[in-house]
């Protein structure tokens, strides 16, 4: 099971791949929000979360990923989830995630879906 | 706004006027996504209906406190700031002129305050009544969209507790589907309590098996967390439950929120136990399955064992001229390991062996093969009937575990004269039921076959038949039936009384009615060991 939390982030043309490992929660989502904040301040509005090797989130965790959803919204962008483990897929479904992100069985298949 | 230049319009004109663009500013307001957005949609619409003027705007929680600026338009923040800090401005509503600026603060629906301050462009002048009315105006507007705002909020946050509250359901069911899986690869404890972190916002989680003092499984969620033992009263819930000799201790620490940490609420403990249970019969249902197995695994090796069995006893005991000889076997539930047979010899002679092996199951059932083998091979050539039980002894002591052996009876009969040589293998007594109803007790030999590898002697006895006459074999199956009471069928009615007292014309009948008596006295108790015995009559008249 999930290790303490940790994230990588690339960009790709303007895309923003953040590649998370361990338990999203406080911890976690705020990570994630702050990693994508730095980058929407200079204007990137599409945006994969890789979650391959999250395979626990919580509340307060997806209450983050809420956040950044909305905002990506308001904005005109979009966000994908990748590497879905099915416990957080249906964790993800039940919480109302996919009306407005996407998701996606690989990065790649995610950034060809822009 | 007045100009030196003033326009010829009426108040009223220029209060119409600004009726379309209130309307879209109110439109525009009720879109905003928080308050800075709020307040920075408010400062554009006040902006495009009062040209040139600049608008500050701040915000406090409360009555008193610092406030917190959300629109800022360059120099005149400060003065905001300092010209509304000092609870200068009453409450209600109310725009005041200070020298050319307009101020107002209000109070919003949740209780937080709103400062805004109005200063003219550079062109200068005061604002008209007309500004001060839109400036009223907007602040209602302001209020009624911050009303919305909140009220949004609290739909979403409403959704989401909704949605976290299903979410949590879904998850006790299927964490209770998950944990009950028999072929499950992780231990039902491990899931339960990453599951437990993760639906009551627990920051790590431990779960420790121990037996007395002895701690012999620590997991923690996440793995590797160092669990700060310190914080356990602090902000940690327990549940725990014991199975066989372990106790299974389930806690959470830290509740996590977006402000920092918060008390587990009530529900979680409830979640917790939920899946405390969960794993508690999780672990019952894993256990009586593996008994089950194990059960069935016995009962295959147990039929394995009894088709062993019954390969190696006779379907039929060959006839002997001149003699009734009847043989049965009557095998219990759990096989044991009794054999009997009659064996033809090369010299005219017939042996006939009756024998229990020390044990049940498979094992017993293979040594049983075993002196079934060594027999047939040892019996086709001339030997004494003492170094057969000699040689029988060592090759099978080889063959079995400590706890193994076989006791044996065997009778070497010469049928033309009723000749009997007899050897008794650590066996019970062989009798032999004379014409006047006496009885003889046949009982020398020695040790169980495969007991002991020292050379010891075994002695055999020799007894005639004469015609009428009969010889019994048993195992101790026959004597030691019991009954409900676990009373010895032998302690009641010994069998030496049922040899004397039945004597019918057929092997086959005393055998029967001896099963009969037997069946007669256990009644409804089960049968605890193998049943054999032989009966051998010679018989009286000169033709038969």
């Amino acid at each position: 099971m999930d290790q303490e939390f940790s994230l990588t982030s690339e960009l790709r043309d303007m895309r923003l791949v953040i590649a998370t490992s361990g338990y999203v929660n406080n911890v976690g989502g705020g990570a994630i929000s702050t990693e994508f904040g730095r980058h929407f301040d200079t204007g990137v509005r599409e945006v994969v979360i890789n979650l391959a090797q999250s395979k626990v989130v919580n509340s307060i965790g997806m209450s983050f990923l809420l956040e950044i959803l909305e905002k990506l919204h308001e904005a005109g962008g979009k966000l994908i989830f990748t590497n879905l483990d099915p416990a957080v897929e249906k964790m993800l479904t039940i919480m109302g995630i996919f009306n407005l992100a996407g998701k996606a069985a690989t990065v790649d298949e995610a950034l060809k879906s822009f | 706004m007045k100009t030196p230049a003033a326009s010829p319009d009426t108040f009223v004109d220029r209060l119409s006027s600004r009726i379309e663009s209130l309307q879209e500013g109110f439109r525009k307001l009720s879109r905003s996504a928080g308050l800075p957005d709020l307040a920075k949609r408010f400062a554009e619409t006040v902006g495009e209906t009062v040209p040139g003027a600049a608008v500050d705007i701040v915000h406090r929680s409360g009555d008193a406190g610092p406030w917190t600026p959300l629109v800022t338009s360059g120099s005149l923040s400060d003065g905001v700031l300092a010209r509304t800090a000092g609870e200068k401005y009453t409450l209600p509503c109310t725009v005041r002129r200070e020298n050319a600026y307009l101020i107002v603060v209000q109070k919003l629906a949740d209780k937080s305050q709103l400062g805004i301050m109005m200063i003219p462009g550079d062109g200068g002048g005061e604002f008209s009544e007309a500004d001060v009315v839109s400036l009223r105006l907007f602040v209602q507007y302001f209020d009624n969209a911050y009303q919305d705002l909140m009220f949004r909020r609290n739909e979403k946050g409403l959704v989401f507790s909704l949605n976290h509250r299903v979410l949590q359901l879904n998850s006790l069911i299927e964490t209770g589907i998950e944990v009950a899986k028999l072929d499950h690869h992780d231990a039902p404890h491990h899931l339960a309590i990453v599951r437990a972190a993760s639906l009551t916002n627990a920051a790590r989680g431990v779960v420790t098996v121990s037996s007395g003092k002895e701690v012999r499984e620590e997991y923690t969620f996440p793995v590797g967390t160092v669990v700060n033992r310190s914080s356990r009263d602090m902000n940690s819930i327990v549940a725990r439950f014991s199975f066989l000799e372990n106790t299974y201790r389930f806690e959470l620490f830290d509740k996590e929120s977006r402000s920092g940490a918060t008390p587990f609420e009530e529900t979680d403990h409830l979640l917790l136990d939920a899946l405390a249970r969960q794993v508690h019969a999780s672990l019952e249902n894993r256990y009586l399955h593996e008994q089950a197995l194990e059960k069935q695994r016995i009962e295959q090796e147990m039929s394995v064992a009894a088709s062993i069995q019954q390969k190696i006893l006779p379907v039929g005991l060959p006839d002997i001229a001149g003699y009734d000889l009847w043989g049965t076997n009557i095998p219990s539930k759990s096989v044991g390991g009794d054999y009997y047979n009659c064996i033809p010899l090369y010299d005219g002679r017939f042996a006939l062996i009756i024998a229990d092996v020390a044990g049940k199951g498979v094992p017993a059932a293979l040594l049983v093969s075993s002196l079934h083998a060594y027999l047939s091979a040892y019996l086709e050539g001339s030997f004494a009937l003492t170094r057969l039980a000699a040689r029988l002894n060592k090759v099978l002591y080889n063959d079995s575990t400590a706890d193994k052996f076989i006791t044996a009876f065997f009778a070497l009969l010469t049928p033309e004269n009723g000749d009997l040589e007899c050897l008794s293998a650590g066996h019970n007594p062989a009798y032999i039921l004379r014409n006047d109803r006496s009885l003889v007790e046949l009982h020398a030999g020695g040790l169980p076959l495969g007991t002991i590898d020292m050379d010891l002697p075994y002695k055999s006895e020799r007894a005639t038949l004469q015609k009428g006459e009969r010889l019994f074999l048993y195992t101790d199956g026959v004597t030691e039936a019991e009954n409900e009471s676990h009373v010895l069928y032998e302690n009641e009615f010994p069998v030496t009384d049922f040899l004397a007292r039945h004597v019918p014309d057929s092997s086959e009948t005393f055998i029967d009615e001896l099963l009969v008596d037997i069946r007669k006295f256990t009644r409804s108790a089960p049968q605890n060991d193998d049943i054999t015995a032989m009966y051998l009559r010679r018989l009286a008249g000169p033709s038969q």
